[in-house]
């Protein structure tokens, strides 16, 4: 392109809307993707245990196939989320790169403390609670961080969806363990998949 | 008067243009690495260099070099100057438009 080649001003506007679309696309994690990964983990990884505990009596936990599809399923989303954000933040620096190393951290530190601490108190509890602190925890964490993005700026949604998981993984304190993975099945796992929907038809609107 | 004498000479480029709206789309405190901006914008290093002198003289841009060997790296950052250069041009931008399409002319 020529250094200062001439340009109506119908082409300046074009310029505009073509950059402007590119940079979005290209610069901007896509929070609909990163929420869709989310909330199929969350839909088919909870909802696979709870179709394993169902019809237990007495209660004595998710099957193996059911945690091992959980761990596929987890594994899969870190990757995806992991490359659609490394995509879009590749040469990005200064406050954002630091603010997700914050939440990535967060997030890392928070779920090895729930690994580290629900086999700890295993023999100790009873098995309500451990299926609280197993299959909430990470609910509430994951709210937790999301409201921590929201107040570092990152997502506009990201306040309502936090807020919503953490008042999902209160309310399973006072339910059965079936019941806990039912509810992060449909309403955790749902409350993702509605926001992808909800995310991607504002992203399509600010075009 | 010509879409020209109104709209800012220093953005009113199409490679510095694209540079200036690409930047802005970054959020406040953000910088994008010069190799990221020119994959992006498919300009050569020193027509890149070139467009980034100019915006930079005019204090629209702000380059910083950091690192060294094979960890140099250039971050390229909008500055208030610039944001505020754009919005001004954009707004000027969406008047010559407005004004040609009710006068029923091809905006020049």
């Amino acid at each position: 392109m020529l250094e200062d080649q001439h340009m109506s001003v119908q082409e300046a506007a074009e310029v505009v809307q073509d950059a402007r679309a590119r940079a979005s696309r290209e610069l901007v994690i896509s929070t609909p993707l990163v929420y869709l990964a989310w909330g199929l983990v969350w839909l088919l990884g909870y909802g696979a245990m709870w179709l394993s505990v169902r019809g237990q009596h007495p209660y004595t936990g998710p099957s193996g196939p059911a945690v091992a599809a959980v761990l596929v399923l987890a594994a899969l989303a870190i990757t995806a989320v992991l490359v659609i954000a490394s995509k879009a933040a590749a040469g990005i620096g200064g406050r954002s790169a630091r603010n997700r190393r914050i939440l990535v951290l967060t997030w890392a530190t928070g779920y090895l403390a729930l690994l580290i601490a629900a086999p700890a108190i295993s023999s100790s509890v009873s098995t309500r609670t451990l299926a609280f602190l197993s299959f909430a925890g990470p609910v509430l964490l994951a709210g937790l961080v999301y409201i921590l993005a929201s107040a570092l700026g990152r997502y506009r949604s990201a306040f309502v969806l936090g807020a919503w998981l953490v008042i999902v993984g209160a309310s399973c304190a006072w339910q059965a363990p079936a019941a806990i993975l039912g509810i992060c099945a449909l309403a955790g796992g749902g409350a993702f998949l509605l926001m992808a929907a909800i995310e991607s038809r504002l992203r399509a609107h600010d075009r | 008067m010509t879409a020209d004498d109104e709209l800012d000479p220093v953005i009113h480029a199409p490679a510095r243009l694209r540079v200036v709206v690409t930047l802005a789309t970054l959020r406040d405190a953000d910088n994008l690495s010069f190799t990221r901006l020119q994959e992006l914008l498919g300009l050569t290093p020193g027509n890149l260099i070139t467009h980034l002198r100019k915006l930079e003289d005019a204090g629209y841009v702000t380059t910083v070099k950091s690192g060294r060997g094979v960890n140099a790296r250039t971050s390229v950052s909008l500055s208030q100057q610039g944001r505020k250069a754009l919005d001004a041009y954009t707004a000027v931008l969406r008047q010559l438009l407005d004004s040609a399409s009710a006068n029923g002319t091809t905006p020049h």
